[in-house]
């Protein structure tokens, strides 16, 4: 997919001279440098491959990021212009396009986004196995732990929700397992990327995704990226009193920070969540730096 | 052989006459073509949303021919063979004039590239610039397409004439 939405030369380059398979995102601004974010290291694109000298950085015009974005909407712009007035744009195969530019307000409500000006173009990767050091953690005698993935953004959160979707079908667990894809980012459409068992709702607010997947297809366990509205914890209590499992995640970089972010109190005061997995950059995405359980104390 | 031949005259000029009259219902059915593929765009730009891509492959086979083959092209141009140029677009297309190429490789040019409101705005500005287009048509066709049967029948009928 990558290779329809960005310019050939580009993608020669990234082909040829950059190990595409290691790059966790693109970032293109108007007129300043491309900058790749390969294992947590930020480098220039240059048409040598990566460097570090400025000067030799491509920098991308207002047309290419325009044409970019054109591409990722398959050349219908109209057709993802509720996922533009939030910002981002996700392709089929999961490349997710976070857009800067300006929105365009009309009696209080965002009408679209127009005058693109900068793209950061995050690549998903499927890494098998990430999310087996703590699989067992998360396993309880009746089925799955509720258990909330908390890592700062590009940490692997998406990666690790979707491994173990993953690992659950491997080992036939045939838990009904429900994938509730707000961003379109869980599912890559690759054969076996989200397992046999699970069923997928895409583009739908997590009350409204809740409510129709627990009535329509009975899941045992909810999988869901990116908890932070109040309403997404409403979503939570209301799956939880359905006697449904959840697999979330959330943005934080710390235990400590995560115990102060807004709307989570209730959770936390009722131990929803008997675990939790800290995910963190330090040795590169994905790594895992403690699971804890209700009480907040760290059993791994 | 004599009678044999005028008859073969005749059937020729009627047949370039009929080429000519073909040229302008063809022109009529491509503008009318343009017209319903605009209202077609209005509706599914409007509430299925659905990609261009889907919404050329969902026209009926009638509509694809009248449309000449711009479809096919427009669509290699979205699966990234062929570049969006006026050539590569009125490849097979001979019958339209340089100014009416102009607004519809304009038409296709800004096709996509815009929100739902701008997007049904602008078709509906095309839809009414390809609808005055196509009344022209209707109207020569009207005048000049059955004149360039009856020209030939004539022209043909004129050479026996001479002949005999």
């Amino acid at each position: 997919m990558l290779k329809k939405i960005l310019p050939s030369n580009i993608y020669e380059i990234l082909e040829h001279k950059v190990n595409l398979g290691s790059i966790n995102e693109i970032r293109l601004r108007e007129d300043k440098p491309i900058v790749l974010l390969i294992g947590g290291q930020r480098i220039f694109l240059g048409n040598n491959g990566v460097t570090s000298n400025l000067k030799e950085a491509i920098r991308p015009s207002k047309i290419m990021i325009e044409d970019i974005i054109f591409r990722a909407s398959e050349c219908s712009i109209y057709s993802v212009n509720e996922q533009l007035k939030k910002g981002y744009l996700v392709t089929k195969g999961g490349i997710r396009l976070g857009i800067g530019g300006d929105l365009v307000e009309e009696g209080g409500k965002v009408k679209t986004m127009t005058n693109f000006s900068s793209l950061n173009i995050r690549l998903p990767h499927e890494v098998r196995n990430c999310s087996l050091p703590v699989f067992n953690n998360l396993l309880s005698e009746k089925g799955i732990f509720n258990t909330l993935i908390i890592s700062p953004p590009g940490a692997g959160k998406t990666t690790f929700l979707r491994d173990f979707v993953c690992q659950l079908s491997e080992r036939n667990y045939a838990y009904n397992v429900l994938v509730l894809d707000e961003r379109g980012e869980l599912d890559l459409g690759s054969s076996g990327s989200i397992g046999n068992f699970a069923d997928k709702i895409s583009f739908a607010r997590k009350s409204i995704g809740f409510e129709n997947g627990i009535r329509a297809l009975s899941p045992n366990l909810i999988v869901t990226d990116e908890l932070g509205q109040k309403e997404d914890i409403d979503a939570i209590n209301f799956a939880i009193n359905s006697g449904v499992s959840i697999l979330a995640s959330v943005h934080s970089d710390s235990m400590d920070s995560f115990l102060r972010k807004p709307n989570f109190d209730s959770l936390i005061k009722d131990r929803v969540f008997k675990r939790y997995v800290l995910l963190s950059m330090r040795n590169g995405p994905g790594t895992i730096e403690g699971v804890y359980n209700e009480n907040f104390s760290r059993i791994m | 052989m004599k009678y044999l031949l005028l008859t073969a005259l005749v059937a020729i000029s009627v047949f370039v006459g009929f080429i000519f009259s073909k040229k302008y219902k063809t022109r009529a059915n491509f503008f009318q073509a343009l017209v319903m593929l605009c209202q077609k765009f209005d509706v599914e730009i409007n509430f299925s949303r659905e990609r261009l891509k889907n919404i050329f492959l969902g026209l009926d086979e009638k509509q694809k021919r009248q449309l000449q083959g711009i479809d096919k092209n427009y669509i290699a141009y979205i699966d990234q063979e062929i570049p969006l140029e006026k050539d590569s677009l009125f490849k097979s297309i001979k019958f339209l004039k340089e100014d009416e190429k102009d607004l519809i490789f304009m038409f296709f040019k800004n096709l996509g590239r815009s929100d739902v409101d701008s997007q049904s705005k602008e078709v509906k500005n095309f839809q009414a610039r390809f609808e005055t287009l196509s009344s022209n048509a209707l109207v020569e066709n009207k005048k000049y397409g059955s004149l360039s049967i009856k020209l030939g029948i004539i022209a043909g009928l004129v050479i026996v004439v001479l002949l005999i």
